[in-house]
């Protein structure tokens, strides 16, 4: 009996080390420069996605706003909180281009045009971004770090339970094959 | 309680069986093959400003009009200029893929500039009275081709060799004006002349396919015409007997048609004109029925060369490599810079002196001519080079449009127009200009600009406002003349008949010679079998089977001029008696000049 002991051991350190420590070991994280509230915006401004999250004339995706869109309300402090006070202070102020680190952000090999899937296939921002617009803080930024993809992409509960959390290319594959719109590799990997 | 050496093994032993039932490994091998697609030396598009930049596509001698968009100074994803007059904003996959070549696995980035200059200047004080140096130029009427053939003129034998050709000269094809075309396996929808001109004008005519195999073509076609291979000649002199209310005699034995097929082909040449009759391989005793069913002046134009500055015109004529006398070449000089035809190499061997001659090939990639080159000099490739790209053989209208570069090249790249010049004691360091300015003097036809979709006639512009345009994604469209005279396009003599001797079958390359595309292209369609790779070919069946290989197997393709390592495709879709290869250097040099080979079991 004394024999097993030691492979025993080894076997639960794995399987502890495995599937409660490695799920958090594998990601790094950071913290978004501003704790930013989309409720606030959506709810106190009533803005809409597309107001800050525009399309260019183009046709490209603008994706985050830059400075000068947020400078355009928040030239100075509006409200009472301290987030947006750091905000103004730290970059409104000395025209600092805040660094934000993008959940979305895709591998360097893929192409994804939004303008296909907002305009043309007509899907809502929250198919893919879950409750992301009614969120109060931002989470922070988790990034594998051997893969290097973004965690929390989805945001919505419903795909983490059919895919990977990251936006792989199954997730990709998944979606249009239920659409019947399976084409080329070259749509996104141009 | 001591642990012994043992229980440490059990402990491991343990742990690596736990692991497995953790997502630990299997998640670590996800993440690894994730972490494999954007790792170190993979090219990374810069994040950035999006803009868009403007220039010519420079891989076949179409030369479509691209929008390029770049993020920074980086090209990321290419596509038409949906408003322009004859491109009509088509782009093909090897253009619209055309960014990736700078990275492609196959380039060449240096190469022995000094030593191919020692050794051609040594090869040149050696040259004999009746011996030359030549330049082949794979895509004449370009500016770089004018000063090859000016630095040509300062030798006593300069020769300037191109491949042969009928159309695309000065004389065009004006398909918007056909109402029948009659093509002998020219592939019209599938990579011929100008793809957005192409589509553009589709709607307006009726198009027969004369061709052995159901190519790309041939299934879009109005009519297929599935002919004996070897037999076009056949076919045309049996059209051209209908015309001339001649007998058809065997015709339909030669060419596995009908007679009445072949009387219906005929009348409808005749009958719904203005038609045209085209061939993949140029042979004049096919093209010469255009004279019969009245093509010339209406879909056969002649078409004037964008003008050049006077004093240029000192310069040596272009020269077929068949009437350069055998073992008469000291040193040749390849520019595979613009891809274009390419001459098998058998061809151009025997044209070379017998003892040390110097062959240079000028290209981006060793796959060309570099193979039997002494020298392979790097070039820039699309989209680093700066270079212009006369008009197409479908345009009625001379062109004049630059591939303006929307990369930098790397630092050790030769331009082969200057390097010759350079031999030759000769300036040609702003010869683009220098052309672009006497375009402009003439004052003749319009300038389109990309960015603004706008056609302004050239007398409006000024000389610097043309040039800048031309380097920001601008056309210059020549006026068509309006009188026509073209002159009679000669029947030329039969070509051999094909003999079946040892080599049972007929090779069929389907497609035209295409030069390296993008590796994802090559993946895509070579994989896929799309589009053929160099290596396969394609047998039917029973074909396969009497030569002794099966599908996924390899085998030996044997031809006149050698043998290839091929891998065995068997479609029953591919005609009895026929090997289907991909056209490229390598099976050119392999089938070019002997179109039959049988394949082997390796
Ligand atoms: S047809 Fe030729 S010029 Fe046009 S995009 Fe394709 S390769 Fe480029």
């Amino acid at each position: 009996m004394r024999g097993i002991f030691p492979f025993a051991a080894g076997a639960a350190i794995m399987l502890v080390a495995g599937w409660a420590g490695f799920p958090r070991a594998i990601y790094k994280s950071r913290p978004q420069p501003v704790d930013f509230s989309h409720k606030v915006h959506a709810d106190k401004a009533g803005q809409k996605c597309e107001d800050c999250h525009a399309f260019r004339p183009d046709g490209t995706f603008a994706g985050i706003p830059t400075l000068d869109k947020c400078a355009g309300c928040h030239a100075a402090v509006m409200g009472a909180t301290v987030a947006e006070k750091n905000f103004v202070e730290q970059y409104v102020t000395p025209a600092r281009e805040p660094q934000w680190a993008v959940y979305a952000r895709q591998p360097e090999n893929v192409f994804f045009s939004h303008i296909a899937h907002v305009k043309r296939a007509q899907l809502t921002c929250d198919t893919c971004h879950g409750d992301h617009g009614a969120s109060d803080h931002l989470l922070p930024y988790q990034e594998d770090r051997v893969s290097g993809y973004s965690r929390n992409i989805w945001q919505t509960a419903d795909r983490v339970k059919t895919t990977r959390a990251a936006m792989t290319m199954s997730a990709c594959v998944e979606c249009h094959r239920q659409q019947g719109l399976e084409h080329s590799c070259l749509d996104c990997h141009k | 309680m001591t642990s012994t050496r043992r229980d440490l093994f059990k402990l491991a032993g343990g742990a690596a069986v736990g692991a497995l039932f953790t997502p630990a490994p299997w998640r670590l091998v996800t993440d690894t093959a994730l972490w494999s697609e954007t790792w170190p030396g993979v090219p990374r598009p810069a994040r950035g400003e999006i803009r868009a930049k403007y220039t010519n596509c420079s891989l076949c001698p179409a030369g479509c009009a691209v929008r390029a968009r770049c993020v920074g100074e980086q090209p990321v994803a290419l596509m038409g200029v949906l408003e322009h007059p004859f491109t009509h904003g088509a782009l093909c996959p090897f253009g619209l893929a055309g960014h990736h070549l700078p990275y492609h696995p196959a380039r060449i980035a240096q190469g022995p500039v000094k030593q191919a200059a020692a050794a051609i200047a040594s090869a040149l004080a050696r040259c004999a009275a009746n011996e030359r140096i030549a330049v082949l130029d794979l895509r004449p009427g370009r500016t770089a081709s004018w000063t090859y053939r000016r630095a040509l003129a300062q030798w006593k034998n300069g020769t300037y060799l191109t491949p042969p050709r009928t159309l695309g000269g000065n004389l065009a094809v004006n398909l918007a004006a056909a109402k029948t075309v009659l093509s002998f396996g020219t592939p019209l929808l599938d990579g011929w002349g100008t793809p957005g001109n192409v589509i553009a004008a589709r709607e307006g005519f009726r198009l027969i396919q004369a061709e052995t195999v159901e190519s790309r073509t041939a299934v879009m076609a109005d009519q297929w015409l599935p002919i004996r291979p070897g037999s076009e000649p056949a076919l045309a002199r049996a059209i051209a007997n209908v015309l001339g209310n001649q007998p058809l005699h065997d015709a339909a034995l030669e060419t596995g048609l009908t007679e009445a097929q072949i009387v219906a082909a005929a009348r409808e040449l005749a009958d719904n004109g203005p038609a045209l009759v085209l061939d993949a391989r140029e042979r004049p005793e096919i093209l010469a029925l255009n004279q019969l069913v009245g093509s010339l002046g209406h879909t056969i134009v002649m078409r004037r060369e964008a003008p050049v500055p006077a004093e240029w015109k000192n310069a040596v004529a272009a020269t077929e490599l068949s009437a350069v006398p055998d073992g008469s070449v000291r040193v040749l000089l390849i520019d595979e810079s613009a891809p274009g035809p390419y001459l098998p190499w058998s061809a151009v061997e025997k044209k070379l002196v017998a003892e040390n001659p110097v062959v240079v090939a000028f290209a981006w990639s060793g796959e060309g001519y570099g193979r039997h080159a002494q020298f392979v000099l790097p070039t820039a490739v699309y989209p680093e080079m700066v270079d212009d790209i006369p008009a197409a053989v479908d345009s009625p209208a001379a062109m004049f449009r630059l591939s303006a570069a929307l990369v930098p090249p790397p630092a050790d790249v030769v331009n082969p127009a200057e390097f010759v010049a350079a031999l030759a004691q000769i300036s040609a360091t702003n010869t683009l200009r220098e052309r672009a300015d006497a375009i402009h003097k003439s004052g003749r036809g319009t300038l389109f600009t990309y960015a603004d979709a706008k056609s302004t006639a050239l007398k409006d512009v000024k000389a610097d406002g043309f040039w800048k345009a031309l380097n920001e994604g601008g056309c210059w469209m020549d006026a068509v003349p309006e009188r026509q005279e073209i002159p009679k396009l000669a029947f030329g003599p039969p070509a051999a008949t094909l003999t079946a001797d040892n080599l049972p079958l007929a090779v069929v390359m389907a497609e035209a010679p295409a030069g390296l595309g993008s590796p994802i292209l090559s993946k895509m369609y070579q994989e896929s079998n799309l589009r053929l790779a160099e290596d396969r070919v394609v047998l039917h069946p029973t074909v396969a089977r009497e030569c002794g290989v099966e599908d996924g197997g390899r085998a030996i393709l044997e031809a006149g001029c050698g043998r290839l390592d091929v891998l065995v495709c068997e479609d029953p879709g591919s005609p009895q008696g026929v090997v289907q290869v991909a056209a490229g250097p390598r099976t050119l040099d392999l089938c070019g000049s002997s179109p039959r080979a049988k394949v082997v079991r390796a």
